[in-house]
């Protein structure tokens, strides 16, 4: 156990090691390549090219260095959630880690390439040349790069908490007694990015009605959606009573699901980081989700049919508790 | 929050739904300055109506357990000091005694027989 948790550890300092050097390598070349060409570049060069193909924006060539930054804000976002946290032991958070290390780097490399490659030996930027089925071919590079990332993150450790290590003693149950656990959680940031895009919708559909282009109708919809989506994972309700298991959403407890005793197997409680499920509100497929609120305990259930399901909720040890007590004594009846 | 309604208490409901929240706090279950679920989840869990809870947590917040705070919901105050706490369970114990047909010097007998 100890002999396995150095090893952990020797692998966690090897992991951030070659991804920090990944990142200054990336830095480096982002840096080395344009100042390298500087001379062979027009200044401001063509940075933007449009529908037809034509450059139609440009950039100085100090920015254009620059534009290494964004790969470091990229890559220390990647390095700071792997550096946080036990992400790195975790084989499905550690992919994502590599993943996004990877696509980030082939993604702005290819871009510089071809930007470099469009401006070189030109003398004004409107001469630069014309770029179109290039941009899809760097998409492309960046994705495969993702998954050669995600590959790569493959090996290594995998540590999981074993289902049910965490099982809290069943609660002894007396009859003639109701015992209900209810528990909520929400979360104040997601509530007003909501309502942010709510006001957003309203504002946009205000300026589609009084004679803007209708356009913002389009724009409207989609913060409507976004402000209405965020609201609803914005706080979630759960209960544990003698008739199973409900979980409600949103601030109006609606809509809400109930799994009925009998379709409930078991429950246990599980450290969960949104690093670990993919980001915050509701993570996974059915069968295997997690509705993450906020980081750290959750309660998690597993079905009769083998599903599970996890919800970052306060105090879950004893909803955990209370649901192992209730579907024994249903067994046992 | 873990609460346990007893289905043959002849008492108003309102005095059952204030002493299952004072047992959990008395129990630790939630923590000076932890908040409470909403009302209405407790109504809504208790299948009570939420004035009931809502009285309850009015009684509660007389006896300084918790306390109010406009945007903030219910909070609990401070935990009942282990005398009263154990009053309660005392009275409890009487009252399942009383099922069993024993009186309350039987039980002291009891207590003094184990203790």
């Amino acid at each position: 156990m100890n002999d396995l948790s150095v090893r952990d550890a020797a692998f966690r300092g090897r992991f951030l090691l070659a991804a920090g050097a990944w990142t200054v390598l990336v830095t480096a070349v982002l840096v080395a390549v344009p100042l390298w060409f500087r001379d062979r570049l027009p200044d401001p060069l063509a940075a933007h090219w449009g529908p037809s193909g034509d450059p139609d924006g440009t950039m100085p060539f100090t920015v254009f260095v620059c534009v290494a930054l964004l790969w470091v804000v990229l890559a220390g976002a990647c390095l700071g959630a792997a550096a946080a946290g036990r992400a790195v032991n975790r084989r499905a958070a550690r992919r994502w880690i590599t993943a996004g290390l990877g696509w980030g780097a082939a993604f702005i490399l290819g871009l510089q390439i071809l930007t470099i490659g469009a401006n070189l030996d030109r003398r004004r930027w409107e001469d630069a040349a014309s770029l179109g089925w290039q941009a899809a071919i760097v998409i492309a590079v960046a994705f495969l790069a993702g998954w050669l990332g995600w590959l790569a993150g493959r090996p290594g450790p995998d540590e999981r908490p074993a289902a049910g290590e965490a099982t809290p003693p069943a609660l002894v149950l007396s009859p003639g007694e109701r015992p209900v656990w209810v528990s909520s959680v929400s979360s104040p940031v997601a509530v007003g990015l909501a309502l942010a895009a709510l006001a957003a919708a309203v504002s946009l559909a205000a300026c589609a009605l009084f004679g803007l282009p209708a356009e913002l109708w389009i724009g409207a919809g989609v913060f409507a959606v976004v402000g209405l989506a965020g609201l609803w994972l914005s706080s979630v309700r759960v209960k544990v009573s003698p008739e199973g298991l409900t979980v409600s959403y949103g601030p109006l407890r609606w809509p809400s699901r109930s799994v009925p005793l009998a379709k409930l197997d078991r429950a246990w409680t599980e450290r969960r980081a949104p690093a670990d499920v993919g980001g915050w509100g509701y993570r996974g497929l059915p069968g295997q989700s997690t509705i993450m609120i906020r980081g750290g305990e959750c309660l998690v259930v597993r079905y009769t049919s083998g599903g599970e399901l996890g919800i970052s909720v306060d105090d879950a040890a004893q909803g955990a508790a209370l649901l192992n007590a209730l579907v024994a004594s249903g067994v046992a009846s | 929050m873990l609460l346990k309604l007893d289905l043959n208490d002849p008492r108003p409901l309102h005095e059952q739904v204030a002493d299952a929240i004072r047992q959990a706090i008395v129990q630790g279950d939630v923590a000076p300055g932890d908040r409470l679920p909403p009302a209405r989840d407790l109504a809504d869990a208790l299948g009570v109506n939420a004035n009931t809870v809502l009285r309850s947590l009015r009684d509660l917040r007389d006896e300084g357990l918790l306390e109010f705070r406009r945007g903030r919901g219910v909070s609990v105050l401070s935990r009942p000091d282990p005398r009263e706490a154990l009053r309660a369970m005392v009275r409890d114990l009487l009252h399942e005694a009383v099922r069993y047909g024993y009186r309350p010097h039987d039980i002291i007998e009891l207590i003094k027989e184990i203790s």
